[in-house]
């Protein structure tokens, strides 16, 4: 009687483990350095995991990536200048965003 | 009693009166706050599983949460159970008194 | 090096957590909760915004770790019959959609930027409320103790409200056999309503407002009562942890910290129950929540390392009190046990 509850729940999360892998997502974080409303892409200057007091978001790379935001879920709209965090999947030679973070102007820490 | 229920009152009213004056002093700006889990700083890899799940699948790391702890808060009940029974104190006679 | 061992990263909401904090405030909300039979959810909210958690991450994860402490609470009810479940049911319509509209107030508040002075603010009026009633309770017992009476809480029986409630007469009337009354199918619901969306709003379990509600404006009987509230508070706290997981508002490293935590304070508070005696424990109580109150005010005016000197400070006076009252009474009982074993061998020999 007590088992076939569990042994459901078991399986179900079994399964689930099965085909997690299929959901991870890049993570990057940078400053952005121009939005393109047009071809809805969004580029940054990335920063390192290099975190300091007088750079809480990390130190800037140097190296530019763009984005394809046209599917992504966005939050406070990025403008040029903030510090976004962008979780995306990589399609060929495409990133394509998938969520966008503005870390700078929404600034968790401060709610 | 009479004093409680005056006193919830009291504070639904002041709850009614302060959201809304509160909310129109700010006014402006309403973006939703998109949280995006920073996958590059997790080490373990259980950690990991989670933060892509965040960034990627919202139902299932719902379904998740809520699954692992029910089942956390279950597995904790009755080990605590047999480890005050393993004290030896009579712990029949207490009253029960938890929510 | 040495302020990252302090610290834990939060994967999540991104900021970093003075671990030890974290699982004192778990273990003083199981340590409190248990002794004094009132879920200790109110300090959690508070105490996680002080600690560094966005509030709306503080009432997510609040509200997700009353989920996994009420399920073996509410187990153990059944099993007594104590939950009348088509009540349960009922009430559920009501508590769902209120913690949704809660927690949808919530996320609207925080598009507004204006998420953490709302809920501090509310959260100062509600604690309010809790130390008004602790004092007001511990002054009226007093004053009963001293005109002779024994037992100062019959005085709440004359409360006949709900036979007037009763009457409402909006179908569906369903009769609810395990409590045993009838009533219109709408009363329950909107007190599970109201209480949904405070629960939902304050990421508490709701059981302060649902439990004389359940008693006085439905007329369940006290134990029944009990039982079922526990039952609602299982339930919102498992779908406010789901709708709030939903919104992204969760840190599940946090909840499982503090459920670990409030495991073990829970059996050192009820334990403790069996050997306190005496009314004085009710005003270290109603301390604790002013202190609460002040750190709240505090965090709402940028002090926030003395914020949290304040609420740790405050919280673990109580245990430590409560912790010493529940040693000292469990080596008495030890010690007797023993002596009543070795007295029943020399007998015997």
């Amino acid at each position: 009687m007590k088992r076939n509850p569990v042994f459901w729940c078991v399986t179900l999360l079994f399964l689930v483990f099965c085909f997690g892998p299929a959901w991870a997502a890049e993570v990057s974080q940078g400053n952005c350095i121009s939005v393109n409303e047009k071809d809805k892409t969004l580029t940054i200057d990335e920063y390192d995991l290099n975190f300091t007091k007088d750079k809480p978001y990390g130190h800037p790379t140097g190296k530019n990536s763009t984005y394809n935001i046209a599917t992504a879920l966005i939050g406070i709209p990025p403008a040029k200048g903030d510090v976004v965090r962008i979780s995306y999947d990589v399609k060929g030679t495409e990133r394509i965003a998938l969520k966008i973070m503005n870390v700078s102007k929404q600034d968790l820490k401060k709610k | 009693m009479r004093a409680l229920v005056c006193m919830i009152l009291a504070l639904c009213t002041v709850i009614s009166a302060l959201v809304p004056a509160a909310v129109w002093a700010a006014g402006e700006k309403a973006a939703m706050l998109v949280v995006v889990a920073d996958t590059r700083r997790v080490t373990s890899d259980i950690g990991k599983y989670f933060a892509d799940l965040y960034n990627t699948n919202m139902w299932l790391f719902a379904v998740w949460a809520v699954v692992l702890t029910a089942g956390y808060g279950v597995f904790l009940g009755f080990s605590m159970d047999i480890i005050m029974a393993r004290t030896g104190l009579d712990l029949k006679s207490r009253k029960i008194v938890e929510h | 090096m040495e302020h990252s061992f302090w610290y834990l990263h939060m994967p999540i909401a991104g900021v970093e957590i003075f671990w030890p904090g974290l699982v004192l405030i778990g273990f003083s909300v199981g340590t409190i909760g248990g002794f004094f039979g009132m879920g200790g959810a109110w300090m959690v909210t508070p105490g996680l915004n002080i600690l560094g958690f966005p509030m709306a991450f503080a009432i997510g994860t609040d509200i997700a770790h009353i989920a996994g402490k009420s399920m073996v609470s509410t187990m153990r009810h059944s099993k007594f019959g104590n939950v009348d479940y088509k009540l349960g049911f009922v009430m559920l319509f009501g508590t769902m959609v209120g913690i949704e509209i809660g927690a949808q107030l919530i996320m609207w508040l925080e598009r507004l930027g204006r998420v953490g002075p709302v809920v501090r603010w509310v959260y100062v009026g509600f604690l309010a409320l809790i130390s008004f009633m602790v004092f007001y309770d511990y002054y009226k017992a007093v004053q009963s103790k001293k005109a002779g009476r024994i037992d100062g809480e019959k005085g709440a029986e004359g409360i006949t409200w709900y036979k007037t409630l009763h009457k409402i007469n909006i179908p569906p009337m369903i009769h609810f056999k395990t409590a045993g009354f009838t009533c219109s199918a709408w009363l329950p619901i909107m007190v599970s309503f109201i209480t949904g969306i405070l629960a939902g709003f304050l990421g508490i379990g709701g059981g302060l407002l649902r439990m004389p509600a359940l008693v006085y404006l439905i007329g369940c009987p006290t134990h029944i009562a009990v039982g079922t509230d526990l039952f609602e508070v299982m339930i919102s706290g498992l779908y406010g942890a789901f709708t709030y997981t939903l919104k992204g508002r969760i840190e599940l490293v946090a909840v499982f910290v503090m459920l670990t935590g409030a495991a073990i304070g829970a059996q050192i508070g009820t334990v403790a129950t069996k050997y306190a005696k005496g009314y004085g424990i009710r005003i270290g109580f109603g301390c604790a929540v002013v202190a609460c109150m002040a750190s709240i005010i505090l965090k709402q005016y940028g002090f926030d390392v003395s914020a949290a000197v304040v609420i740790l400070g405050a919280i673990s006076l109580i245990c430590v009190y409560i912790i010493s009252i529940m040693l000292k009474g469990a080596a008495a009982e030890l010690r007797d046990k023993k002596e009543r074993e070795r007295a029943a061998a020399a007998f015997q020999n």
